[in-house]
């Protein structure tokens, strides 16, 4: 067999969890922020924690960092228990939203300071703290004090101060929530390479769902303290497990109906929003009459003025308002039924030819393999 | 430049000469030759010569010298300590209790303060000297800290030392290390509040000192009592410029550690 690390480790049962997160509760007072929690992590994942703010994401990463202490349940890293241990004493480093650089410190000081708790030899800790100044290419500004240098610089030393004692696991709270969007961009993927060099095990917390999908391996949706769905980033976007998942990770037209049976094409969907029946490949245990969602991403919903040839999957309507994005324009369709449908299409022509405007008639089309049915 | 109206200008000469014309007299007619203390002879520094030859002085000086070093650093030790403590438990129930009661003494009418430790000192039977008083301004004068490193901790981001916990340090020497050196402008700042303070305290003094432990303040107004001299204008210039500095010193050290926060 290869000696190459597998790529899904999660889909392999012959792999060993890094992480183990066992049941675990945090209550504060009455309030309960994380709920009977189950997870397993692998090593060298980079596994994201996304959510909409006081789902429990922060504490789940505290928890792992020694901060909070766990109320029930228990957490295992590389087999061992670690609930019980202090902060100070976890082979777990953790990179802070505000940075929480040490201001009366320099630059390479403040990388030093961890290794400095090792009591590692003084050429050792030079010799480490220059090889991570030049990781994240700050080797000009290792004199300096963190206010004199910039956001993106503050947020580079952070990382190497927290990689800089070679942890077992890097923990990374909204680490880049406080950078302008063409430098967040950049720094996602410097985040990736340094992941991947540096063989270490990445657990981001983030409710920017575009980040997460840039840089995860994998990505555990949590909602009022438990995981809704954990998955890789195109499983989460194509095949979301409910509509909240669906709609938290990118756009989606949600259509409601009532289930009629299944045939050859697929599952049978009455729905109010259209005079015909609608279809999605995806087979569902359910009963007719049910009640179920068809969720389908804009992109793939296929709009034109002329009539589709096919029989099925077609909505009509008016353009009612178009949002140019350069690459792609996303139209908003009104229903007969009054509801709007976004579409998303590429400016692949530059000619007007093409051009649809507002008012238009239009015909929306899918592929029954587009849709995804939900029944929750 | 801002053009300062003619009411602004008024308001400020008359509000500053209220303030300040009894201490500038007080400074002038230290240097005054005649004995006569309204009275201006000419120049000298006579009085001040004088005063080194005041074995009285000399010994209160000394007293007061020692009592204000001796309680601010107490104060500033015991002050700290309550200023983070009530930082860091964050909401309790009766935290606002907690905090209004560190800050009473700051309101109490001094007088109360002074009879309640004298009280309590002959209660316990404790003999009245250097160490009472010194106790007694410990007391007061730990508020003065506490407020400061309050304020001071309210700007202070605690992930910074749960950074260094992170990072392996414990947690005392996170405070060591971490923690002390950021709020030490403001802890230095509280010293030389309370150093300040006892300096110039004559009530609580007054009610909790016994022989031997005269302080300058008690002094000075004991010899006012025999009449105003120009000695005493001089030893009370050299409290005035000793108070100022301190002031001066604390308001500096204040600044340089805002410009360090942002």
């Amino acid at each position: 067999m290869s000696e190459l690390p597998s790529v899904n480790p999660w889909l392999d049962p012959s792999q060993k969890p890094y992480i183990q997160i066992e049941n675990v509760t945090k209550k504060f007072g009455d309030f309960t922020a994380i709920d009977h929690l189950n997870l397993d992590i692998y090593k060298n994942e980079f596994f994201s924690l996304l959510g909409p703010s006081g789902c429990g994401k922060t504490t789940l990463l505290r928890m792992l960092a020694g901060f909070e202490k766990v109320t029930e349940g228990r957490i295992l890293l590389d087999g061992e228990d670690i609930s019980e241990i202090p902060p100070h004493l976890r082979p777990i480093n953790m990179m802070f939203q505000s940075y929480a650089l040490f201001p009366h410190m320099t630059v390479e000081k403040n990388i030093a300071f961890g290794l400095k708790q090792d009591n590692l030899p003084p050429n050792e800790i030079n010799q480490r703290v220059e090889e991570m100044l030049e990781l994240v290419e700050l080797s000009d500004f290792a004199k300096r004090k963190p206010n004199q240098l910039s956001g993106g610089q503050s947020q580079r030393v952070a990382l190497a101060r927290s990689l800089a004692k070679r942890p077992k696991l890097l923990l990374l709270d909204e680490p880049l929530g406080a950078l302008d969007k063409r430098l967040r961009e950049q720094t996602q993927f410097e985040l990736m390479d340094i992941q991947e060099k540096l063989e270490v095990t990445f657990v981001i917390v983030t409710h920017d769902q575009e980040e997460a999908m840039t840089v995860s391996s994998r990505i555990g949706v949590m909602d009022s303290g438990n995981l809704i769905q954990v998955a890789t980033p195109t499983e989460i976007y194509e095949a979301p497990v409910n509509k909240d998942v669906a709609d938290f990770i990118g756009d989606v037209n949600i259509l409601r109906g009532i289930y009629k049976g299944q045939n050859d094409v697929g599952t049978q969907l009455h729905s109010d929003d259209s005079d015909s029946i609608v279809f999605a490949t995806q087979e569902v245990g359910a009963s007719t009459g049910d009640e179920m969602w068809f969720a389908i991403r804009p992109e793939k919903l296929e709009i034109s003025k002329k009539k589709p040839k096919n029989q099925h999957n077609i909505l009509k309507g008016l353009i009612e308002d178009i949002a140019y994005g350069g690459s792609f324009s996303t139209y908003h369709v009104r229903l007969d039924s009054g509801r709007i449908l976004k579409a998303i299409r590429a400016n692949r022509v530059r000619t007007e030819e093409h051009h649809l405007t507002w008012e238009d008639e239009v015909y929306l089309h899918w592929e029954p393999h587009s849709a995804v049915v939900l029944l929750s | 430049m801002k053009k300062f109206g003619n009411f602004n200008i008024a308001a400020l000469v008359i509000g500053f000469s209220f303030l300040y014309i009894p201490i500038i007299l007080l400074i002038l007619f230290s240097f005054n030759e005649s004995r006569l203390v309204t009275v201006w002879g000419g120049f000298s520094t006579k009085w001040y010569g004088e005063l080194m030859q005041n074995q009285g002085i000399k010994d209160a000086a000394w007293v007061t010298i020692k009592v204000a070093f001796i309680s601010s650093t107490m104060a500033t030790i015991l002050g700290t300590i309550a200023g983070l403590v009530m930082t860091r438990f964050g909401s309790f129930r009766g935290r606002t209790l907690f905090s209004g009661m560190i800050y009473a003494p700051m309101v109490m009418p001094e007088v109360i303060i002074g009879l309640s430790t004298l009280l309590m000192f002959v209660a316990l039977a404790v003999d009245r000297g250097v160490f009472t008083v010194t106790l007694a301004h410990i007391t007061f004068s730990m508020c003065y800290v506490a407020v400061v490193i309050q304020s001071r901790m309210s700007s202070y981001d605690d992930s910074i030392t749960e950074a260094a916990l992170d990072l392996g340090c414990t947690p005392f020497k996170t405070f060591m290390l971490i923690t002390l050196p950021i709020i030490l402008p403001a802890v230095i700042a509280g010293w030389l509040l309370s150093f300040t303070l006892s300096l110039d305290d004559l009530v609580i003094a007054s009610f909790t000192s016994g022989p031997g432990s005269t302080t300058l303040p008690m002094k000075i107004y004991s010899m006012v009592r025999l009449g105003v001299t120009p000695e005493i204008n001089a030893v009370s210039t050299i409290l005035v410029g000793l108070v100022t500095l301190g002031v001066i010193a604390a308001s500096i050290i204040g600044r340089k550690q805002k410009q360090q926060t942002i």
